[in-house]
């Protein structure tokens, strides 16, 4: 009864089901791109490449952009570095390691919204604690120099704990008879470090950043609760534009667009990485 | 396959179910949709009324988030899919022309004869209106206006500003003399509010966004008055730069700790300000927005409207408990009840209303002068293009020249797109 031949029925099920609920999304989004349409109006045409043409002139478009691989770039380094000291810290035994691990995690267990709204309150100019402690004025969130290194960092904040726990994982499973030979040929830590910890967590690291950068490139909660976007734009992400286009003014045609740029965008950084790992595996 | 089939067969049947459900021993379940207030209790009270006045009729209650963007985005996608599961529902004042270009309401052109238009006030008499077709009842109002320190104002002589330049000459007198007083505040962060608190400056000049049928949002007067708003953080420095983060809570709080002279707000602080406990208890008073000298002062409108659901199954009802929720007795009821100030001029005079709500009396010139923004289906796209560029003028990224020019563009962009 089981044999290969009804290997296909057995997958079918679990094909539509991927079929449903995203295939069929997304081929309906590339649809729309090529259509204007205006909900309110009733409106539903084919445009043709009205609105990509339209894109590459939208400097809304282009700001969000820069602005998605300025959170990305500066929120997932520093994620990176700061969770990898983490795991380092956390990988060394000592007194109530154990409790600490768990503490470290708290940031990550906190739902976004909660945590990007009290930073909201930490970081408000008039009555903020940041402000309180520093005995000054700063006008975090409504500077548009300021605002976005506030977002990074309390997504810093907040993810940090998830990659060093990834990495510490990582970390448990090199063999520690490596480092003892090390150290019997008079490796240093630094060396070791170099030679024996970053090689052998790089599928790890690899694997992280797989899932920080599409995520970063993605952020929609932590900016639209901190900033809503604002200041004039200088922390808009491409997913805040897309969610104003597709759900507040619902031109539904241009939003797809939109999306569908997302969607290369966040398709192509999966396949860099995946090369990369592939790579590593030969 | 079979299993499939009888799936099938379950879903509808559970539908059909629902469906049958509605309509129990010959009654007719309304569903009312509005957003999360603060007390629940007298609305439901309300329909309770309306259930024992129309037997047979029952009305379910049924809230969303109170967030206005939520609630804009739920009805989009249920109107747009046709949904008859909500009949009555309320709407931002912003809303009406969008929601009637779109053909999701019924027009209630025999619900406001002229006799009947006559008594609501004329901004929320607009906001309903579109293309001459009436499309919502007015509800509740609500309107821009300023909030100030009036034994401070006292101290020093002053009565409450007329003019712009009264406003900051004030500010600019009494906040360094008592410490850690703000001259005036007001909500400038990058959101909906922003376009609120711009357009008061902009009337208050002489300026309009959409004037005979052409976009005129990069006339002078909107480029003085834009400026005027930036000068007040950077050059008068009655305004501290805060601003540009805040909303209205933000400000409220500040005002209602005692560390601003002026702010601009929304009626519903009055209350907040004269609880017990409050710093400023007794120490407020409230006055209509200030115009540029020579011109008119009005502020932005504000407030909800009811209408009903195009798809509704039962229009009848539907009208009826429409009528009876925007009835005089019904507003004067939520208004003792929770507050909100009626859109019916008459209730401004009930004797019983204003002994408990004597703010209300203050109230009516400002919302005789209240302005609907642009009253156009368009709206909430020529927001999204204001916003960021009416911040981006307040922190001196862009002229209000340049801010107010690339509007312009966008906005005649935005209303090309129909064609």
């Amino acid at each position: 009864m089981i044999g290969r031949e009804n290997g296909a029925k057995f997958v079918a099920p679990a094909l539509i089901v991927l079929f449903l609920v995203t295939i069929y999304p997304i081929l309906y989004a590339f649809f729309l791109s090529f259509h204007r349409r205006l909900l309110i109006f009733d409106l539903d045409k084919f445009v043709g490449l009205e609105n990509y043409l339209f894109l590459l002139r939208d400097d809304r478009f282009w700001n969000a952009l820069t602005n998605t691989f300025y959170f990305t770039a500066g929120s997932v380094s520093l994620e990176l570095l700061l969770g990898l000291a983490i795991a380092l810290l956390l990988n060394k035994p000592f007194k109530f390691r154990g409790l600490i691990r768990a503490l470290v995690l708290i940031p990550w267990a906190i739902p976004t919204v909660v945590s990007a709204k009290m930073w909201e309150w930490i970081f408000d100019a008039d009555f903020g604690l940041l402000n309180y402690l520093m005995g000054a004025k700063v006008n975090w969130l409504g500077n548009p120099l300021l605002a976005m290194p506030v977002a990074i960092f309390v997504d810093v904040w907040k993810t940090t704990p998830f990659v060093a726990i990834l990495l510490m994982a990582g970390l448990q499973v090199i063999p520690r008879e490596l480092y003892q030979s090390a150290k019997m040929d008079g490796a240093g830590n630094w060396a070791m470090f170099r030679k024996i910890t970053l090689p052998l967590l790089k599928p790890v690291i690899l694997v992280v950043l797989i899932f920080r950068t599409l995520d970063a490139f993605r952020v929609f909660d932590v900016i639209y609760v901190l900033t809503g976007g604002g200041p004039a734009n200088t922390t808009e992400t491409l997913s805040i534009y897309a969610y104003r286009v597709l759900f507040q003014t619902l031109q539904f045609g241009y939003g797809s667009t939109l999306s569908v740029v997302v969607f290369f965008c966040v398709a192509s950084i999966s396949v860099f990485y995946i090369k990369i790992l592939i790579q590593e595996n030969k | 396959m079979k299993f499939i089939f009888f799936l099938l067969l379950f879903f509808a049947a559970s539908c059909s179910q629902k469906d049958s459900h509605l309509r129990d021993n010959g009654n007719i379940t309304l569903v009312f949709k509005q957003g999360k207030i603060g007390d629940p209790e007298p609305i439901k009270k309300l329909l309770e009324k309306f259930e024992q006045e129309n037997p047979g009729t029952k009305v379910k209650e049924e809230t969303l988030p109170a967030s206005t963007d939520e609630q804009h985005q739920f009805y989009a996608i249920n109107l747009e899919s046709k949904s008859s599961d909500f009949d009555v529902f309320s709407m931002d004042v912003i809303w009406v022309p969008e929601f009637a270009r779109a053909g999701w309401l019924r027009n209630l052109n025999h619900l406001m004869p002229e006799e009947e238009k006559e008594k609501f006030f004329p901004g929320p008499r607009q906001a309903v209106q579109f293309n001459n077709n009436i499309y919502a009842i007015p509800w509740y109002i609500d309107a821009g206006l300023i909030y100030y320190r009036k034994d401070l104002l006292e101290k020093y002589g002053f009565g409450p500003p007329k003019t712009w330049p009264e406003l900051l000459h004030i500010a600019q007198y009494i906040s360094p003399r008592e410490k850690g007083i703000y001259g005036y505040i007001w909500q400038g962060k990058q959101y909906e509010g922003l376009v609120c608190n711009v357009l008061e400056y902009f009337w208050g000049n002489g300026g309009r966004i959409i004037k005979d049928g052409q976009v005129a949002i990069a006339s002078p007067e909107n480029v003085f008055a834009l400026q005027f708003m930036r000068d007040m953080i950077t050059r008068y420095k009655i305004t501290p730069a805060l601003v540009t983060t805040a909303m209205e809570e933000t400000t409220r709080y500040i005002f209602g700790n005692s560390r601003a002279l002026f702010m601009r707000n929304w009626p519903y602080a009055w209350k907040l300000f004269e609880k017990n406990g409050s710093l400023v208890k007794g120490k407020v008073g409230i006055c209509p927005l200030p115009s540029f000298p020579g011109k008119d002062s009005a502020s932005t409108l504000g407030g909800w409207q009811l209408g009903i659901n195009r798809f509704t199954k039962h229009p009848k009802e539907a009208e009826k408990l429409l009528r009876f929720l925007t009835s005089a007795s019904a507003q004067k009821f939520l208004s003792l009840a929770i507050g909100y100030q009626p859109a019916r001029k008459s209730l401004y005079q009930d004797e019983e209303l204003i002994k408990n709500q004597p703010f209300l009396v203050s109230l009516y010139g400002i919302f005789e002068k209240a302005r609907p923004r642009p009253v156009t289906p368009y709206y909430m796209m020529i927001s999204q293009v204001m916003q960021p560029e009416f911040s981006a003028a307040l922190l001196g990224i862009k002229k209000p020249a340049e801010a107010l020019a690339s509007t312009q563009r966008q906005i005649i962009h935005i209303l090309g797109m129909e064609k």
